[in-house]
């Protein structure tokens, strides 16, 4: 029962200054709904870079990295100690590309987290009309698989990704690219590899990712058309593009399967580690923009609290003198504080909610994007609530002490 | 100790170090009976405020000792002092020191909340009683800062009696009340002492109020004369 007479107490408090805790409550309102926006606005951007990131990049890239150094053949029999003197040595490439790939894909499709394997056969070649020349990549795709990993058809501004299935003379270019050699659909392109092999295109379908560099240099051709090209047999490929169902978690794959592979497996953190930087370092900046918000708001919440317990002294006093123990104030007050922390949280969430939304509708129109892009994660949600309980106890638990500890005597002798 | 002690003071001393040092109580030794309505009385810097605060339980910081009931206090933490103060010590004061925010009801009830040895409904019951005792049954809903300074100090009373104390302490309870007012006060303090045998101390300015009462401890210098 005198926990129901202390928190009496504590309710009467809150309701009888009414502005008062609207202030305190404004202040966690402010801070817990900026906590959430800024959260949100920070993983949305994050989760936009990381899909515009990943129209390109897979999450683990298996290739053949080229020959490892073997100019000096005569070490690796008679050991270190043998001088060898080797003039002009040249580098017979045994292999090019991944051999055996059919194994390999198996072997990669039976790990739990893959969730989609791209097999690519990636050409270096001159595209060509008439006069003008462009060093780019020509990409031999699987087609349906290509589509899993990078939807790709999204970014399709003519022509259909589809009808590079049914069509082996076809290819889809960049738009940079067909802006570069005055290209448009149903023309034709010439190739030239490496190699010196050549052939003509038609293209038959234009794409833009608004990424410059892929746009400028890239062209999708039907993997079977690109293996003809080459010479090759069906079961040729240069690169294993491999998906995850959580992009994050690329390392424990990465060491699984390296050792059993004889090719180089890289996740794309390896690969690209700006982009993971970049996002390291939003996601600080946001915590640390709204830690400052709670923090500002908590000395609200304490202000608020001390300047209450100015005011009550006399009252703090006569409950003690009434035989209210230490514990019984410091209750009273952080009641208090909680309810602000638990009310203001809860309409904190809410205002950040509505706020995000309102946001999220702002248009912003580059690279791709339409609107300013926003994340609705539960968790930030929970965090936001759970920091901003923590705030307010701190802030109201330090002043409710210091009520605590008033000695009855001092005030009630005037 | 005999029975019919409330209260015994034991070569009580008590300094104050601000802003100089500076000897406040000089060894005093007393008792008080049960059902005693003693006043306290000397003046201004004569210790006799000083001395109430200690008798009270919440001054702690002095030398001797402190029995109440045979109940030796001193040296007590705080929070079994306030427990104490809760069951057994009722206060009224010179400004009334009602919760302003509370109703009348609420104020007289708080002490007995705390004390959770009755349910709620008795002690609500209970709370009346005293309403009615001190004239006051028809404010008990009232806020108590919408009452007058006599209709405050008697709802500062039942609230002192709420859960019948052997000793209720004053500090200057009629300091503030007209004489009609301090009369009403002196008679309930009188009708407690004779009829419920509660004791009764208090710290008066007033001479009448302290001619009346049973016993006069006049103080000086920190000594009672």
């Amino acid at each position: 029962m005198i926990i129901g007479t202390n928190y009496k107490i504590a309710y009467v408090h809150l309701t009888s200054k009414v502005k008062q805790t609207i202030v305190a409550l404004l202040g966690v309102v402010f801070g817990i709904s900026m906590y959430v926006f800024m959260n949100s606005f920070m993983s949305g951007v994050n989760d936009t870079q990381t899909t515009l990131a990943f129209t390109t990049l897979a999450h683990v890239h298996i290739y053949n990295d080229g020959p490892a150094d073997r100019t000096n053949l005569v070490n690796s029999v008679y050991g270190p100690g043998v001088v060898a003197n080797i003039r002009d040595p040249k580098v017979i490439q045994y292999t090019e590309g991944i051999k055996n790939s059919a194994s390999i894909v198996s072997l990669v499709s039976k790990q739990p987290e893959v969730i989609g394997i791209a097999p690519q056969v990636n050409i270096s070649v001159f595209f060509r009309n008439s006069g003008s020349k462009v060093n780019g990549n020509l990409s031999g795709v699987d087609v349906a698989e290509q589509e899993k990993l990078f939807g790709i058809a999204e970014y399709m501004i003519k022509g259909k990704w589809n009808d590079l299935l049914y069509q082996p003379n076809g290819v889809i270019i960049g738009s940079g690219l067909a802006h570069t050699l005055s290209l448009n659909i149903d023309d034709n392109v010439n190739v030239l590899t490496s190699d010196g092999f050549t052939h003509n295109y038609k293209v038959i379908g234009i794409f833009q990712t608004n990424i410059v560099n892929v746009d400028k240099i890239t062209a999708y051709l039907n993997i079977t058309a690109a293996r003809q090209l080459l010479s090759k047999n069906q079961d040729y490929i240069t690169d294993l593009q491999v998906n995850l169902n959580n992009f994050e978690k690329t390392p424990p794959l990465v060491s699984r399967l390296a050792p059993v592979i004889p090719y180089k497996v890289e996740s794309w953190q390896t690969a690209n580690q700006q982009l993971e930087a970049g996002s390291s370092l939003r996601d600080i900046i946001a915590m640390a923009v709204s830690l400052t918000i709670l923090m500002v708001a908590g000395f609200g919440i304490y202000n608020i609290m001390n300047m209450t317990i100015n005011e009550k002294i006399r009252e703090i006093a006569i409950l003690k003198a009434m035989g209210f123990s230490s514990g019984d104030v410091t209750t009273i007050f952080l009641a208090q504080a909680v309810v602000i922390g638990i009310v203001g949280g809860i309409i904190g969430l809410i205002f950040g909610f509505i706020f995000a939304t309102i946001v999220n509708h702002i248009p912003f129109r580059i690279g791709g994007i339409d609107h300013l892009p926003m994340d609705y994660n539960v968790g930030d949600y929970v965090l936001a609530f759970i920091f901003g309980l923590i705030t307010t106890l701190v802030a109201g638990y330090l002043p409710a002490r210091k009520a605590s500890k008033i000695d009855p005597v001092d005030i009630l002798r005037g | 100790m005999e029975n019919n002690i409330a209260l015994k003071a034991n070569h009580i001393v008590k300094h104050f170090y601000q802003p100089e040092p500076f000897e406040v109580l000089r060894d005093l030794s007393f008792e008080v009976k049960k059902g005693e309505f003693v006043s306290l009385i000397g003046k201004s810097g004569s210790g006799k405020s000083t001395l109430l605060y200690i008798l009270s339980t919440m001054d702690t910081d002095y030398d001797g000792e402190l029995y109440i009931n045979n109940e030796k206090l001193t040296g007590q933490t705080r929070n079994q002092l306030a427990a104490f103060r809760n069951g057994h010590i009722g206060f009224v004061f010179q400004f009334h020191y009602l919760l302003p925010e509370f109703n009348v009801l609420d104020n007289i009830m708080l002490p007995a909340l705390k004390l959770k040895k009755k349910s709620r409904e008795e002690i609500e019951e209970k709370a009346y009683q005293n309403l009615k005792l001190l004239g006051l049954e028809e404010q008990a809903l009232k806020l108590a800062s919408k009452l007058s300074g006599g209709q405050q100090q008697r709802v500062a009373i039942a609230r002192a009696l709420i859960n019948d104390p052997s000793i209720i302490m004053g500090d200057e309870p009629t300091g503030n009340l007209d004489s009609k007012n301090t009369q009403i006060v002196f008679d309930i303090f009188k009708e407690l002492a004779r009829e419920q045998g509660q004791t009764i101390i208090t710290v008066t300015h007033d001479e009448d109020f302290a001619k009346n009462s049973d016993r006069v401890i006049e103080m000086s210098d920190g000594k009672i004369l």
